[in-house]
């Protein structure tokens, strides 16, 4: 996807915007959009209608998406980050929060973009987390390019307004079209708009959930939403879960990310000789290879 | 790493029955019996499972080759409860077999299924023969000299050379 061919304008003095689609959904990919021109097309841009994605119909968005496809001055592209990723990123033992993966991906935007050859001279994008923080870490990385790091940048830049119709389209038809890993009978492709308070999203997940496996891998796993479907199923204690960790983070929205450790309760102690053995007491050779005598079934 | 339920067993005629335990408790495991082969589906996994009984497991977990690995080992992925699971398979060493026993009475066991390889998964990083996983079956090959019979001649040789 995006624009492979790089147009003679590139070699000019370039601005792009960068938006995201599909940040809050329980469900679905993350997808990091982008959209560029020459600094001298940005007035022509600006009459073209772009507007920021989520004051426009679905319908829309498409054509604009599919005017701006064919417009020869405008260079595009996507990162779809499959959900099977942000879990987990956001569950393995050092655990990489959404801000993190948010700022990895446009900056793997610029980088692409820049590979291509086209001279990037400045970038508009929305903040996330601390505006200051974020563009201080931009130019670090990518020096050669002013960053213009604002609250909602995509209704203030149509250049990031153009990129928000990339990202929100791109983010819709991966819905649209996702083809389910899993092969269960019944399953459904009724998800929604994948927010966890949409209801035809609650009542999907109410009857995608699994006694063990939780949910199908399209389910964001680390969203704090699951926890409230995961009450009553199977539980899974994680060998790599620390055994001091206690409460659950909070990531940007201020909601409860899940710890499959909280989900029952067992002393710490206990909980460990539950999941690994150890070996302890015996020659070192089995203690090193963590192999327990077993005296009795 | 406990693998509930399931004992490596030595092959041939005199093992076919174990007794474990010893003065009044013994605990009669029987080899023999139903014999249906879960070679390729025997999974150790990086966590305990709350369950026990079966599960639509083909459904739902489905590993794929992955890249990877310095090691050269095969590696697969897969993923559970929205965790990133790395894996490879091991094979038993050649006169080993993997039993599945099923309680049939307080102090009995009945094999309920075999199987000749454990694919073993981490936790979000590649297995290496590091592994203690691995690593266990260094026992295997220790046993093995420890437990084989002596000859007269190779006791002799061995008086003479101290």
């Amino acid at each position: 996807m995006g624009s492979r061919i790089v147009p003679q304008w590139a070699s000019k003095p370039c601005a792009m915007g960068i938006d995201e689609a599909g940040r809050g959904p329980v469900l679905g990919p993350m997808v990091y959009g982008c959209l560029y021109c020459a600094q001298s097309y940005l007035k022509t841009l600006a009459t073209l209608s772009f507007a920021d994605s989520k004051t426009l119909k679905e319908e829309k968005r498409e054509e604009l998406f599919e005017t701006l496809k064919t417009n020869d001055s405008i260079g595009w592209d996507v990162d779809v980050i499959d959900p099977r990723e942000l879990s987990a990123k956001m569950l393995k033992k050092n655990k990489i929060n959404l801000n993190e993966i948010s700022h990895s991906s446009a900056m793997g935007l610029i980088d692409r973009v820049l590979k291509m050859g086209v001279l990037l001279t400045e970038v508009y994008i929305d903040t996330v987390g601390d505006a200051g923080k974020y563009e201080a870490k931009l130019s670090n990385t990518f020096p050669s390019i002013k960053f213009v790091v604002a609250k909602k940048a995509d209704s203030l830049y149509p250049v990031v307004s153009g990129a928000s119709i990339v990202a929100k389209v791109t983010r819709d038809r991966a819905l649209r079209e996702w083809v389910l890993d899993e092969t269960a009978e019944n399953m459904q492709r009724n998800f929604g708009s994948g927010y966890p308070g949409d209801p035809q999203t609650k009542s999907w997940l109410e009857n995608h959930k699994h006694h063990i496996f939780g949910f199908p891998t399209l389910v964001r796993f680390s969203w704090g939403t699951c926890n409230t479907y995961f009450k009553d199923i199977a539980e899974v204690l994680w060998e790599s879960d620390n055994l001091d960790e206690d409460g659950a983070s909070n990531n940007s929205n201020g909601k409860r990310q899940l710890k499959l450790s909280n989900v029952g309760f067992t002393t710490s102690k206990k909980r460990s000789e539950e999941i690994e053995s150890s070996g302890k007491g015996r020659c070192r050779f089995f203690q090193a290879r963590k192999l327990e005598h077993l005296t009795h079934f | 790493m406990k693998v509930f339920g399931k004992i490596l067993g030595r092959k041939g005629g005199k093992h076919r029955v174990w007794i474990v335990g010893g003065k009044m408790e013994k605990t009669i495991i029987d080899l023999k019996g139903k014999r249906e082969d879960l070679s390729g589906r025997v999974h150790q996994l990086p966590c305990c499972v709350k369950h026990n009984g079966p599960a639509t497991v083909s459904h739902y977990f489905k590993p794929k080759p992955s890249d990877g690995g310095d090691e050269g080992l095969p590696l697969q992925q897969a993923h559970f409860r929205g965790r990133l699971l790395q894996g490879t398979t091991l094979h038993l060493p050649h006169g080993y077999s993997g039993f599945v026993l099923a309680k049939t009475s307080p102090h009995k066991w009945q094999t309920s299924a075999t199987f000749h390889d454990i694919t073993y998964w981490n936790h979000h990083y590649a297995p290496s023969p590091n592994d203690d996983f691995s690593r266990a079956f260094h026992w295997l090959t220790l046993a093995q000299a420890l437990h084989n019979p002596v000859t007269p001649e190779e006791l002799a040789s061995s008086s003479a050379t101290l």
